[in-house]
């Protein structure tokens, strides 16, 4: 295939929504096909306005082999309505360093945005390596706070928009915070929280033992959302665009000041006692308060700590940019970006834009 | 040394890693052994996998039933089976597990809830559903459970026996060890759909995937669904990823391979020294209390395979023995 502008990269990174959250709580399992067809349907949006070259992301689960018998059954029916898709040349983990390191690629071939189908996880792994390029999230489990799930046709269709449509830029993107995490030197990020636990090994990562939670940053907090900043977010809610973050103090003891039932995880509402919470202000370093312990970045846990590291949290505001799909279709609805060409669509009223 | 925040006491790290390290040199001896022509029939070596193995065995009591698979040394070692009589059934000889007569891909030690490795692939799988339905009948705590490669689990068997798990809400635990590869051919190739989740969705029953090289990973996982067997939480599935250092059997060229890819594993996905490492580095066991075992353990693999060695054949009358009942 030649590359050609305006291109854009999917990352479908099958181990999302694997993890023993199944087990220990009722996480869903979306199945290797339902995402092959979630590929199919944002090809569709991105081609039906426009977008004739897509990089995708190798793996080896499956979902390549599903989407390229779909893409083939239509030229087969003659549809004509997929983009050319092209796989990057890249060894496969099967990790989440696969979408590292095709966010990595994604970014030298000049892409213009980046979907990404996953979880929490996976669209952490991207940012930390997708630099100024967009992304647009489609959510894949159901223990995520920073993707929503939206029709992938019209994450498709508004990524396409917002990429090639001029008048689009000013209102198309959305600039978001992370929380910046200094392990004496080593940095990690999160884009929605860092939980503070006190077990100090890493073991199947997700939390679910609220009697080992410590502490919790968050960037926003929201009401209606699984995991670990619906905690800040039944106590105190922030948006994702206000300029300031939540810091909550767990108490485990038989007598918090609060206590709090908060849905955790799926199906799993647990009484948590909370000492207290506060604001995080932008690029001020936190210092953890517990000595030793392991840290979880967007409800995995990832890093052990001990006494003699001293890791500090630091919320950042502009960190990364997402696509507003809402924005982008509403704009194409005013705008007639989607009825200008009457012949095309088929228009009953000639002249109507 | 610092507080142990691992989930296991330092007694149990020590007994997890000299089981994994008893598995290693026991596979890595059978490699040479076998190469020396010392050993008849095949073997299949477990090498590289043991993380899987002892996480989970670690959960189990001899109550607790196993169906392992052709490459059934790791979970013979890991579920109690004594080295002695294992390495002695390996070489066909009358003090052996089974008194010589099963071999490498037969051994089986019932007083440990070890059912047997079993050279027919994908045949593990209903015998763990018999054992969990009588743990279930009998009203005690035990459960099932089994052991299959990717590849088997393209059997019938295996799909059967999920469906079958799921009906009666057996207490039973389906693992996958997936090493990428079905004797020699690619899981890429050969799986319609390679998530193992899937399979288990397709029942209605929960599964996960976890890293098999990271102990820590297995053990915590293997706990969860174990737990959740046991106390009436029904069947699950649990995939381990992980590698397998040596060939398909002994004597396998590995062209299927890509170059470097075993030496690759070996330095990068080391169960052993991800272990080793992560409990060094925490200061919970020094490198010399390891060391100490390494000695021990290489040891006992030598004395396993002198006596093996020394032991006398089965005589042609035994051909008659243990056929009905006996054993």
């Amino acid at each position: 295939m030649k590359r050609q502008p305006p291109l854009v990269g999917i990352i479908a990174n099958p181990i999302s929504a694997r993890d023993i959250r199944r087990i220990v709580a009722h996480a869903g399992n979306m199945q290797i096909t339902e995402r092959a067809n979630i590929v199919l349907r944002l090809l569709a949006g991105l081609g039906a306005v426009g977008i004739r070259h897509v990089l995708m992301m190798p793996e080896k689960a499956g979902i390549r082999q599903h989407v390229m018998r779909g893409l083939q059954r239509s030229l087969n029916l003659g549809e004509g309505r997929f983009p050319d898709i092209e796989y990057l040349d890249m060894i496969v983990s099967s990790s989440s360093q696969d979408s590292i390191n095709a966010a990595s690629q994604m970014r030298e071939a000049g892409v213009s945005a980046i979907i990404v189908l996953g979880g929490d996880g996976t669209h952490r792994a991207v940012v930390s390596a997708c630099g100024g390029v967009p992304i647009a999230g489609v959510s894949t489990g159901t223990n995520n706070a920073f993707p929503k799930f939206k029709e992938p046709t019209i994450v498709g269709m508004a990524v396409g928009l917002a990429i090639t449509e001029a008048s689009l830029s000013n209102i198309a993107f959305q600039s978001n915070k992370i929380l910046e995490v200094d392990v004496s030197g080593h940095k990690e990020i999160a884009l929605v929280d860092v939980a503070i636990v006190a077990e100090g090994y890493i073991g199947a990562r997700a939390l679910w033992r609220s009697e080992n939670f410590k502490e919790l940053y968050v960037t926003f907090a929201e009401t209606e959302v699984i995991g670990m900043s619906v905690v800040a977010g039944l106590l105190d809610p922030v948006s994702r665009d206000k300029p300031e973050g939540r810091c909550v103090v767990f108490d485990n003891s038989d007598n918090p000041n609060y206590l709090l039932r908060a849905p955790i995880a799926p199906g799993v509402i647990e009484e948590i006692g909370i000492e207290s919470w506060r604001r995080l202000l932008p690029d001020i370093p936190i210092p953890i308060t517990e000595r030793e312990g392991s840290i979880a970045f967007d409800g995995e846990k990832e890093l052990s700590f001990s006494k003699n590291d001293r890791p500090t949290i630091t919320l950042r505001t502009e960190a990364f940019r997402t696509i507003d799909v809402s924005a982008c279709m509403k704009f194409g609805a005013q705008a007639r970006l989607l009825s200008n060409n009457h012949q095309k669509l088929n228009h009953q009223k000639r002249g109507s834009i | 040394m610092s507080n142990n925040t691992f989930p296991l006491s330092k007694e149990e790290l020590l007994k997890a890693y000299r089981m994994m390290k008893t598995i290693r040199e026991f596979e890595e001896r059978l490699h040479v052994e076998f190469a020396r022509g010392g050993i008849p029939g095949f073997v299949h070596l477990y090498a590289g996998e043991e993380a899987t193995a002892v996480g989970i065995m670690m959960h189990l009591d001899d109550q607790d039933r196993i169906a392992s698979t052709h490459r059934g040394h790791g979970h013979c070692i890991a579920k109690g089976v004594d080295v002695c009589e294992m390495m002695a059934e390996i070489y066909g000889k009358v003090t052996g597990a089974c008194r010589g007569k099963g071999g490498s891909m037969h051994i089986a030690d019932l007083s440990r809830g070890m059912m047997g490795a079993n050279g027919i692939l994908g045949a593990g799988s209903p015998l763990a559903c018999g054992a969990a339905l009588a743990a279930q009948k009998l009203g005690h705590k035990g459960i099932g459970m089994s052991f299959t490669g990717d590849g088997a689990s393209n059997q019938g068997t295996f799909l059967e026996s999920l469906n079958l798990a799921a009906i009666w809400n057996l207490p039973l635990v389906f693992v996958i060890e997936n090493n990428g590869y079905a004797e020699s051919t690619s899981v890429d190739y050969a799986t319609a759909v390679d998530s193992y989740v899937d399979r288990a969705s397709g029942f209605g029953l929960p599964g996960i995937t976890v890293d098999g090289t990271d102990f820590f990973a297995v053990y915590e996982a293997a706990g969860e669904v174990i737990k959740r067997a046991r106390e009436g939480g029904g069947p699950s599935l649990l995939e381990c990823k992980m590698v397998r250092f040596f060939g398909h059997f002994e004597g396998d060229a590995q062209t299927y391979k890509a170059e470097g890819e075993n030496e690759y594993n070996r330095a990068n996905n080391d169960c052993l020294k991800i272990f080793r490492t992560r409990v060094t580095e925490a200061q919970v066991i020094a490198d010399d209390e390891f060391d100490a075992i390494d000695t021990e353990v290489l040891a006992l693999i030598d004395t396993a395979v002198e006596k093996a060695i020394a032991a006398p054949l089965p005589t042609a009358a035994d051909l008659t023995s243990d056929v009905y009942i006996n054993y």
